[in-house]
C-alpha cells in the first residue's frame, strides 16, 4: 500500500471530517469547536465508526475516541487506517502506552481530550493534508518511549519534543533552544515521522512519510524505510 | 488527606518555599534530552529509596542470618581442632619425644601448627579470615616435614599427631570456602601420607591397611562438619531471604492499600466538588458565563485527571513529593496539570531534593494555573513547572549546592510563562 491509496483532499472545498464517540455532549463539543474554522465541516458523527462512514464515506478526517463503549479500539483504528482512513486519535487515555500503541496502529494523530479547541481543529487540518500534527501530550509520549525498538531520534528532536511536552508554547521552545518556531516544529515533526516506522505499516503512515519528504522535511535515507511495495512487511515485535 | 500527612520530608513540602533571585538560563539548548536510554545494568546510588534499596536490604539481612547461623559451627571446628592438638597430639609428642628421628622438626612443627591454628581461629571467629592458600601451603608443608621426620618406628603412633589433628586444621583454614578446596587439601595430605608410608617401607597389607583407616578416620568426620556446615549456611541464608523478600512484599502491599486508600478520599473529595458545581448548573442555579463557576470546572477537571493519570501502585517518593506539593497548592485554589511519564530510577533523597524544591517553591507562588511534568528514564529525570509569568520577583529555589553538579537547574520567565526545570542525569 502507499499514499495514493488515501483520497486526496480537493483544495478549495473543506475539510469532511467524521466525528465518532458514544458520548453525545462531547460530539457536540467537538462540533462546536471544529464550526469555528470554515475549512472544516462535519459531516456525519455516531457512535459506531462503520455506520458513520457509510453516512459519509467522502469523509477525509475521522475523529475516534479511542475508547468506545467501554472498549479500546485499537483493532478498529488499525484496520481503518489500513484503508487509507485519516484517522485522529482523540481519547481521555492520555497515557504514554495508549497514545504509543494508536501511532503504532496507524492514527495520523493523537490528541488528548483535554488539549482544547486549539489544537483539535490544528490537528485535523494537517491531518487531512497528510501531515503530522504533535500535541504536547504526544511528545511527551514521544520523548518518554522506552520501547528498545523506539525510532532513534536525534538529541535536537528529544530536546524539542521535551520543551514543547513542558512548554506547551512553540515560541517559548524555541527561545529555550534559540532556534526559530518553525524549526521546533521541524524537530517536532520530523520525529513524529520517524514512528512511521513503529509497528505495522498503515497507507496513513505511508502518506504521511509520503508528504514529508515533498515537503523536504526528512530525506529517505534519514527513515531507513523504504521498502519496495513487494515486500512483506512484519510488524515490529 | 492532608498534603501535609502525604510529605514525606520537610524538603517536599510547600513550605519549604524560599525566593531566589537568580536566573539560570544559559546553555539550555546545549544539554541534550537523552531520557530512556537502553536500560544497563549501573551501580545502584546509595543511599537509595524503593525497591532497588530493599533487595539491597534483603541480601544484607540473609546475609547476617547465615553468618550467625554458621557460627556454632566455626566454634565447634574451631575447638575440635584445638582441643584434639594440645590434649592428644602433644602428649604423644612429648611421650616419644627421646624415640623420634628428629624430635625437634615433630615439636616445632606442633607448635607451628598450634600458634597458627590459635591465630587463625581468633580471625576466624572474628570474621576476619586470614587467607587461606599460604596457610593450607604451610599446613601441607609442615605435613611433609613431620612424616619424613617422625621416623619408621612411630609412623603410625599417636606421636605422629599430623595423622588426627591437620585435617581439623584445614577445616580452620578453609572456612567458608568451596567443599573442593577442603578435598584436595585432604587428596594432597593422603599422598603425602601414602608417600611417606612407601617411603619408609612400610608396604605390607597390614600397614596399608592401617594407613588407609587413618586417612580414612581422620578425614570423613571434618569433612561431614565441612560440609554439613556449608549446607546449614546456604539454607538459612536462602530463608532469610524468602522471609526478608516476603516482608519487603508485605510492605508494598500495605503501601500500595495506603496510596489506594487515599486516592479513595481524594476521589470522593474531588467527585464532591466536581458534582456540585455540574448540579449547579444543571439546575441552573450557576451561570456558564461567570468565571468563577468556570474556575471551579477547570480545577475538578484537572483534578480528576491527576487521579486518572496516578497509575502507579506504590508512588515513587519524587512522584509522591510532587503530587504532595500540588495537593496543597490546589486546595489553595490552584488548578494543576501533573503529568507524568516515565518511572524514575532509585534517586538519593538530596537529589530527589534538588529536583522538587526549586518546584514547589514555584507552585506555593503560582496564580491561575500550573502544568507540572515529570519524564523520567533509567538515566535521567527532568521535572519541569510552567506558571503564567506576573509582576512580582522571580520565584525558585535557591540552586542547590550539595547535588555533585548532578542536578541542573534554569529558571526563566519571558513575560508569558516562568519557566521552572531541574535536570538528574547519571
Amino acid at each position: 500500500m502507499d499514499a495514493d491509496a488515501l483520497a486526496p483532499v480537493t483544495p478549495g472545498r473543506p475539510v469532511g471530517v467524521a466525528i465518532v464517540d458514544d458520548h453525545p455532549v462531547v460530539i457536540d463539543g467537538v462540533r462546536a469547536w471544529l464550526a469555528t474554522e470554515p475549512r472544516l465541516t462535519v459531516l456525519a458523527t455516531g457512535d459506531d465508526p462503520d455506520e458513520v462512514l457509510r453516512a459519509a464515506p467522502q469523509a477525509d478526517v475521522v475523529l475516534l475516541d479511542l475508547r468506545l463503549h467501554g472498549r479500546l479500539v485499537l483493532d478498529k483504528l488499525a484496520e481503518l487506517s489500513s484503508a487509507g482512513r485519516r484517522v485522529v486519535v482523540y481519547s481521555e487515555h492520555s497515557d504514554p502506552a495508549t497514545m504509543l500503541a494508536a501511532l503504532d496502529a496507524g492514527a495520523v494523530a493523537f490528541l488528548a481530550k483535554h488539549e482544547g479547541r486549539e489544537h483539535c481543529v490544528t490537528t485535523v487540518l494537517d491531518a487531512a493534508s497528510d501531515r503530522p500534527y504533535v500535541g504536547p501530550a504526544l511528545a511527551g509520549a514521544m520523548v518518554g518511549d522506552p520501547r528498545p525498538d523506539r525510532p532513534v531520534l536525534s538529541d535536537k528532536e528529544r530536546e524539542a519534543l521535551l520543551l514543547w511536552f513542558q512548554s506547551m508554547s512553540k515560541a517559548s521552545v524555541a527561545r529555550r533552544m534559540r532556534i526559530s518556531e518553525h524549526t521546533v516544529k521541524q524537530y517536532v515533526d520530523r520525529a513524529r515521522i520517524k514512528y512511521t516506522r513503529a509497528g505495522r505499516p498503515a497507507a496513513t503512515k505511508a502518506a504521511l512519510l509520503a508528504r514529508a519528504i515533498e515537503d523536504g522535511l526528512v530525506r529517505p535515507e534519514e527513515i531507513g524505510i523504504y521498502r519496495s511495495r513487494a515486500s512483506t512487511d512484519q510488524p515490529t515485535p | 488527606m492532608s498534603a501535609e500527612r502525604l510529605s514525606t520530608d520537610p524538603g517536599a513540602s510547600a513550605t519549604g518555599f524560599r525566593a531566589g533571585t537568580t536566573t539560570y538560563a544559559e546553555g539550555t539548548a546545549a544539554r541534550t534530552a537523552s531520557l530512556p536510554q537502553q536500560p544497563r545494568p549501573g551501580p545502584v546510588p546509595k543511599p537509595v529509596a524503593g525497591p532497588a534499596s530493599d533487595e539491597v536490604g534483603a541480601v544484607r539481612a540473609a546475609a547476617a542470618v547465615a553468618r550467625t547461623s554458621d557460627r556454632g559451627a566455626r566454634i565447634v571446628a574451631v575447638t575440635i581442632a584445638l582441643v584434639w592438638h594440645l590434649a592428644i597430639g602433644l602428649p604423644a609428642v612429648l611421650a616419644a619425644r627421646s624415640t623420634l628421628a628428629v624430635p625437634g622438626v615433630v615439636l616445632g612443627g606442633w607448635l607451628l601448627v598450634a600458634a597458627l591454628g590459635v591465630i587463625a581461629g581468633i580471625r576466624l571467629l572474628h570474621d576476619t579470615p586470614l587467607p587461606a592458600t599460604p596457610l593450607a601451603g604451610l599446613l601441607l608443608a609442615v605435613d611433609v616435614a613431620v612424616f619424613a621426620t617422625v621416623g619408621r618406628a612411630h609412623l603410625f603412633s599417636p606421636a605422629n599427631w599430623v595423622w588426627g589433628t591437620l585435617a581439623w586444621f584445614f577445616l580452620v583454614v578453609l572456612w567458608g570456602r568451596p567443599v573442593r578446596r577442603l578435598l584436595v587439601l585432604l587428596a594432597a595430605h593422603a599422598a603425602t601420607a601414602l608417600t611417606a608410608v612407601v617411603l619408609h617401607g612400610a608396604t605390607g597389607a597390614a600397614d596399608l591397611a592401617r594407613a588407609t583407616m587413618a586417612l580414612y578416620g581422620t578425614s570423613s568426620l571434618p569433612v561431614a562438619v565441612f560440609a554439613g556446615a556449608a549446607v546449614l549456611a546456604a539454607l538459612s541464608r536462602q530463608r532469610a531471604a524468602t522471609a526478608a523478600t516476603t516482608n519487603a512484599m508485605v510492605a508494598e502491599r500495605e503501601a500500595a492499600e495506603r496510596a489506594r486508600h487515599e486516592r479513595g478520599e481524594r476521589l470522593n473529595l474531588v467527585g464532591r466538588a466536581a458534582s456540585e458545581v455540574l448540579t449547579e448548573l444543571a439546575e441552573g442555579r450557576v451561570d456558564p458565563a461567570d468565571p468563577e463557576v468556570q474556575r471551579r470546572c477547570v480545577r475538578a477537571a484537572a483534578q480528576l485527571r491527576r487521579l486518572i493519570a496516578e497509575s502507579d501502585d506504590v508512588p515513587h517518593p519524587l512522584l509522591h513529593e510532587l503530587r504532595a506539593a500540588a495537593d496543597l497548592a490546589e486546595r489553595n485554589g490552584l488548578p494543576i496539570d501533573l503529568v507524568t511519564i516515565g518511572t524514575p530510577p532509585p534517586l538519593p533523597v538530596r537529589i530527589r531534593r534538588s529536583l522538587a524544591d526549586p518546584l514547589t517553591a514555584g507552585l506555593a507562588d503560582a496564580q491561575d494555573w500550573a502544568r507540572l511534568t515529570v519524564v523520567s528514564g533509567p538515566d535521567e529525570v527532568v521535572v519541569s513547572l510552567v506558571t503564567p509569568d506576573r509582576e512580582g520577583p522571580d520565584t525558585t529555589g535557591h540552586p542547590p549546592e550539595d547535588d555533585d553538579g548532578q542536578v541542573e537547574h534554569l529558571y526563566e520567565r519571558d513575560g508569558k510563562i516562568r519557566w521552572t526545570q531541574t535536570r538528574w542525569h547519571r
